[in-house]
């Protein structure tokens, strides 16, 4: 609960207050002789109500033109969802369609730009879950950190359908991504979603030391392999094996022998695509941490409620006043 | 009737004052509605694009506490110049090297997104480059493709030294309308030739970059006859104001944080845009005076009446 004012000058006004105290507002009335009259105990005592509920009255009108309002604030919840690393391959294969033709710059059926636009549909469907983005070719980038801030992850997972650039790296995307959930708790399932059109030959020590921070981050990893179709499948091994022409056969082997949760996604073709994420938001529904974001409150609109029920029941009595004694 | 007669010589009594009283409560019975009017106001929709090719390592400013090499320089020039920008302002980050200018995220409103936003530039780093080459009039020119598509009012600011690699002589014709997208390039460096660090992949610095590193790629009229002398790199500011009169951009050269967010700033450069404002506390400042002069009611004048 945090409370603050948008225009804090005017709490000053505030001060103001004092004059409906000190002036009543009622007129005065002649009278003959206002010794005869008695004292009256119960009518001093309204008075002095009327006169504090005048002052109460501009003191909530000026507090409402101080603008106070509760700051937005997080709540832990607990819900069903995830930590979802996606990685995503931006190299240049990518800008080709599913039959691996080059399709332009601006086509909208190239294999990064489809990956894009339903990737973006599942992070709406997941409201309740953390998002990280990295992108990867030669080198990864950093793009977004894990974060539930949702309009950013759609707006860099959006980005990604733009052009790629250079080759496929995957073993520094890798690590990139597992980087982000080191020295952080564990509140729920963690997840390096690789999205991917192909693999490349990792060195014996770097494939090493990945498998071992893959187990120590309790991470789970699934690839959708945007298969060309002309590209080899992932469970088929090649007849002649070589590391270089079948990279992604090999690295399924090793994700295999990962020793973590892993599940493999072919897809040639969009709806295949699509399949395969529906396929992991099934798999991922584990009790998860989260926290949500709850609005800036406004409380002006308050103020200026209980100021009009005070300005009310000073009417209601004015009304009540005697106009005159000497009729 | 007679109430009517009653009610006509209330009026007439203290008429003044309970006029006062009734509008403050009627002006507050309009606030609980949430009047707002529609005010149109300056804000801006850029994509910055920054090179993050190596000669961007070089240290050339010297201020306190702010970064010496480019890349730092520019980071910190931003973060500063997005404070000052007006919240509904739009930014989206890309990267330059080699030939392209690649899109990290779409523009974000930048006051809801200020740390996802800073934390981003923050990490921006020259390893993240996909290739090590720079050739900057076919980065700038892709830039303004990636600006014109995210929508008519964005504009594209792109941080360079305009150090070239390989040196080119020529500059590719520029095929798009000078001017459509808009927006500024903005020089980074200094005039004094100085030396380009090597880093290694854990950004440890090894050095500087020589020509007998670079011998296989510049031609060979381009090598000195001391091949081990160092490749020095400075601002190349004729390049890039070429540039920007040939794309319809404004050259800004990058001296402060503070010129920075001027330049940012300036109003051709600005799209209108039609905000709500809330005006609840001036009816609510109208209705307080009114209800403080009602209070009044028993002054000379009211009497005199």
């Amino acid at each position: 609960m945090s409370l603050a004012f948008s225009q804090p000058w005017g709490l000053l006004l505030g001060l103001l207050a004092i004059i409906p105290i000190l002036k009543s507002g009622q007129p005065s009335k002649a009278y003959s002789s206002l010794a005869m009259l008695p004292e009256d105990p119960i009518s001093s005592w309204m008075d002095w109500g009327l006169r504090l509920l005048a002052g109460l009255a501009a003191l909530f009108m000026a507090i409402g033109i101080a603008g106070p309002y509760l700051r937005e604030q997080w709540i832990e919840k607990i819900g069903t969802g995830a930590h979802i690393v996606l990685l995503v391959d931006r190299s240049s294969s990518m800008n080709e369609n599913f039959s691996g033709t080059y399709l332009g710059g601006s086509s909208h059926e190239s294999k990064s730009s489809i990956a894009s636009k339903l990737l973006a549909d599942f992070i709406d469907r997941r409201p309740q879950d953390l998002f990280a983005v990295v992108a990867f070719s030669a080198a990864p980038i950093y793009v977004l950190p894990l974060t539930q801030d949702h309009q950013a992850i759609r707006s860099a997972v959006l980005a990604l359908g733009g052009r790629g650039h250079g080759i496929t790296h995957i073993a520094p995307g890798l690590a990139m991504a597992l980087e982000y959930f080191s020295g952080q708790p564990v509140t729920g399932s963690r997840i390096v979603l690789l999205v991917s059109d192909g693999a490349a030959r990792m060195e014996p020590e770097t494939a090493d030391a990945l498998r071992q921070i893959f187990q120590d981050e309790q991470s789970s990893l699934y690839w959708i392999y945007l298969r060309n179709l002309k590209g080899g499948k992932l469970t088929e091994a090649p007849k002649n094996p070589n590391e270089s022409t079948t990279p992604e056969y090999y690295l399924h082997q090793y994700f295999q022998s990962l020793g973590i949760p892993y599940q493999a996604f072919e897809a040639d073709n969009p709806k295949a695509l699509q399949e395969a994420i529906a396929q992991v938001e099934r798999l991922e529904n584990r009790p998860l941490v989260y926290r949500e974001k709850l609005p800036r409150q406004d409380l002006s609109g308050r103020c200026y409620a209980a100021a009009l029920v005070c300005l009310m029941i000073l009417i209601a009595f004015q009304t009540l006043e005697v106009k005159a004694w000497n009729l | 009737m007679s109430l009517i007669k009653a009610i006509g010589r209330h009026v007439q009594a203290n008429s003044f004052a309970k006029y006062q009283l009734l509008t403050a409560a009627l002006l507050l019975a309009l606030c609980l509605a949430y009047p707002s009017l529609s005010l149109k106001r300056p804000v801006f929709r850029y994509l910055f694009v920054i090179d993050i090719t190596q000669s961007m390592n070089a240290s050339d400013y010297h201020q306190e506490g702010l970064p010496a090499d480019r890349l730092g320089f520019v980071k910190a020039s931003i973060r500063q110049a997005l404070e000052k920008l007006p919240c509904g302002s739009e930014v989206g980050l890309g990267l330059f090297t080699t030939r392209n200018s690649q899109v990290l995220f779409e523009p974000l409103e930048i006051c809801e997104h200020f740390p996802l936003i800073s934390d981003v530039l923050e990490h921006i780093d020259w390893r993240m480059a996909w290739a090590a080459d720079s050739h900057i009039a076919r980065g700038l020119y892709s830039g303004l493709r990636e600006a014109a598509a995210r929508g008519v009012g964005t504009r594209l600011v792109f941080f360079s030294d305009g150090q070239q690699f390989p040196p080119e002589s020529d500059t590719p014709p520029f095929d798009g309308q000078p001017g459509v997208v808009g927006g500024l390039i903005v020089g980074v460096g200094g005039n004094q030739p100085v030396p380009i660090p090597r880093l290694d992949k854990e950004n440890r610095p090894i050095g500087f970059w020589e020509y007998v590193d670079l011998r296989d790629y510049l031609p060979p009229s381009a090598i000195p006859t001391d091949a081990s002398s160092l490749y020095l790199t400075r601002l190349d500011e004729s390049l890039l104001n070429q540039l920007a009169i040939t794309s319809g951009l404004t050259y800004h050269r990058l001296e402060t944080p503070e010129g920075l967010a001027q330049a940012l700033q300036s109003p051709v450069l600005a799209a209108e845009r039609v905000v709500a404002v809330d005006i609840r506390w001036m009816m609510a400042l109208t209705a307080l005076i009114l209800f403080l002069m009602s209070r009044y009611a028993s002054l000379p004048w009211d009497k005199l009446s």
